[in-house]
């Protein structure tokens, strides 16, 4: 009876949330798999009818009549990996050590200094990115400031650069970086640190012998919210590259809107997904391994 | 573009936000600042009809939204070309404007619709250029594209082209001599070609270059004739319809099928008939217009400006964008080329 009864509260309990993701995600998932394998309909939308040349034209089975292959695709999708993977390493390299000194600063600035981390939610992205454009323009304050300084006599050339894109990518990112990377080192044992320098470790040893293992969720965690969405983003691009170094997010957007292509801008889509879950996978079974 | 169609959506959410009033009301969807909020501000006066404005910022951006069943909205203003994909697909409803004694007004040479000759379904709008902004201090004279692609190297100035496949398209075809709506394999590979060899000195495909013109870090821009309204104070910037030949648009305002207050449509496209509105509309919006009689009502400064009020043998030179059908993919192929290219 009783079992009967938490299995019952149990299925009421989790009824709204399965409801939730079952209508909101799944569907829309399914929605996006099926499309991909349809053929495109001339004025947007679909045509019920099996078409595996979407994926043929990104990976090289198709017969250059119907569609033709491109190399160009999977170009950028590389491209998009690499920035990606950058972004999370240059957030992990800068998020790291403040992360450490924050964790040992009395309680109330502590307190102040998250409050500082999140305080760029509470405006807009779109409009924070036109304050980098701004910023990052050859007569902006940036490259005016250092010519002013002395440190450059010629005008700064970042605005629609590739670097421009991943300095804008950190930006936007190191907020999801530093957090869960703070939660990880504020929950530091730090008698065991002080324990291994007694016992004759050297300062590197206690770093990656104490300090790393016991962090390692926090690196993992805040690499993964880093990297899903840095591999889609195209509004960084699409502002601060000047569509030069097109993205696999900005190439998705094309196909849904100019190209009218949905199924294609769908099969891109399915395989962003799949490569971004596989590359999670591996790097969180890698992890496991080695802080086990 | 993306930055635009969030801030549309946050539009939307606000507005759907509001109270629900029980007082007549139009709901447009419109280009952004494609229309003098002045003109909605007179219509609301006149018919007591509140209007609501949501933006889009392309057609493809629209059909899809329509397409995917967005209800609510009375009027859309699309160009030519998806005028005509929108009538084939049955999304547009029948307003039989041309039988109204103003439509006399509408000079029938904007009755460009393959599919609507006689302008049954929607009213001629507005029409524009697509051209050379540049910074003529930097740059010196600018007459076409050959000068405009020769900027970088011959004054170290930057150049930017819109983020937009049809319209870079376009000038390759219309440097090959081609048709900007050719489906022909090989004009789309020679055009392909020439944005290719120009692609090294091009600083940025954008939508924002108005700015970086006004302030100096671009020296000139490709962009719509309707950036003159950022540049009426600095002589020094210039707007230049290309000598080899470029892109007209036109917008006309239709009726949706699903609308759901026909009749307040109607009266939107009969108070735009009016020639003193359409000429308010202009002496913001610094396009054309198809109102014959509105020409005559604009301010001097448009007047004369045979940049903006074109003349007729500037007006041989452009070309207006036709649906490409199923020859889409390749120009899209093209564009991807382009835009990765090193």
């Amino acid at each position: 009876m009783s079992r009967r009864r938490e299995r019952a509260v149990l299925a009421l309990l989790l009824a709204p949330v399965t409801l939730y993701l079952g209508v909101f995600f799944l569907v829309p998932l399914a929605t996006i798999v099926v499309f991909s394998f349809l053929t495109p309909g001339l004025y947007g939308g679909v045509e019920w009818s099996f078409y595996h040349w979407n994926y043929g034209r990104i990976f090289g089975w198709a017969d250059g009549i119907t569609e033709v292959f491109e190399p160009v695709y999977l170009r950028i999708l590389g491209r998009s990996l690499g920035f990606a993977a950058l972004t999370v390493a240059i957030c992990l390299v800068l998020c790291y050590p403040v992360a450490f000194w924050v964790s040992r600063l009395p309680e109330r600035w502590r307190a102040l200094f998250l409050f500082l981390v999140t305080l760029p939610f509470f405006s807009s992205l779109i409009v924070r990115l036109y304050a980098w454009l701004l910023i990052l323009r050859p007569s902006g304050l940036l490259g005016e400031g250092l010519m002013a300084l002395g440190l450059r006599s010629t005008p700064l050339e970042l605005l629609y650069t590739p670097v421009a894109v991943v300095l804008g990518m950190v930006y936007v990112m190191i907020p999801f970086m530093f957090l869960p990377l703070f939660a990880a080192i504020d929950t530091l044992d730090r008698a065991q640190v002080e324990a291994a320098l007694d016992l004759g470790a050297t300062r590197t040893q206690a770093f990656l012998k104490v300090v790393l293992p016991q962090t390692l969720p926090g690196i993992a965690g805040g690499a993964v919210i880093v990297f899903i969405p840095s591999v889609g983003n195209f509004i960084v691009p699409d502002i601060l590259g000047g569509a030069r170094g097109l993205m696999v997010g900005n190439l998705v957007e094309q196909q849904f809107l100019a190209a009218r292509n949905w199924p294609f801008g769908s099969a891109l889509s399915v395989i962003i997904m799949t490569v971004v879950l596989t590359v999670l996978l591996v790097f969180v079974a890698r992890l496991r391994a080695r802080g086990a | 573009m993306t930055i635009r169609t969030v801030a549309a959506l946050a539009l939307a959410a606000a507005l759907a936000g509001g109270p629900a009033a029980a007082e007549e009301t139009l709901a447009l969807y419109n280009w952004g600042d494609y229309i003098n909020p002045e003109v909605l501000k007179r219509f609301t006066e006149e018919t007591g009809i509140a209007v609501t404005l949501d933006t889009y910022s392309s057609n493809e951006e629209m059909l899809a939204k329509i397409q995917a069943g967005a209800t609510g909205y009375d009027i859309v203003f699309p160009s030519v070309h998806m005028q005509d994909i929108m009538l084939k697909l049955g999304l547009l409803e029948k307003t039989g404007i041309s039988a109204h004694p103003d439509f006399a007004n509408i000079d029938p040479a904007f009755l460009r619709s393959k599919e609507d000759p006689e302008g049954e379904y929607c009213l001629p709008y507005a029409w524009g250029t697509v051209g050379i902004f540049y910074n003529e201090a930097v740059t010196g004279p600018v007459a076409g594209w050959a000068d405009f692609f020769a900027i970088p190297e011959k004054t170290g100035g930057k150049i930017s082209l819109l983020d937009d496949m049809r319209e870079v398209m376009a000038i390759g075809l219309i440097m090959n001599g081609k048709s900007v709506n050719s489906t022909e394999p090989a004009d789309v590979r020679a055009a392909t070609d020439y944005i290719l060899a120009q692609k090294p000195k091009v600083t940025a495909f954008t939508y924002e270059s108005m700015a970086l013109l006004a302030s100096g870090d671009l020296a000139a821009a490709h962009f719509f004739v309707g950036g003159n309204v950022f540049f009426t104070e600095t002589p020094n910037i210039r707007y230049v319809i290309p000598a080899e030949g470029a892109t007209m648009y036109q917008e006309n305002i239709c009726v949706l099928a699903s609308a759901p207050h026909k009749e307040n449509a109607r009266k939107f496209l009969e108070f735009y008939l009016r020639p003193e509105i359409a000429a308010l509309n202009v002496s913001q919006q610094f396009n054309g217009t198809p109102n014959v009689p509105a020409n005559g009502l604009t301010p001097d400064f448009i007047r004369q400006n045979p940049n903006i009020n074109v003349p007729p043998e500037t007006m041989a030179r452009l070309q207006i964008f036709e649906d490409l059908g199923p020859a889409l993919r390749a120009y899209d192929r093209a564009w991807n080329t382009i835009r990765t290219a090193q």
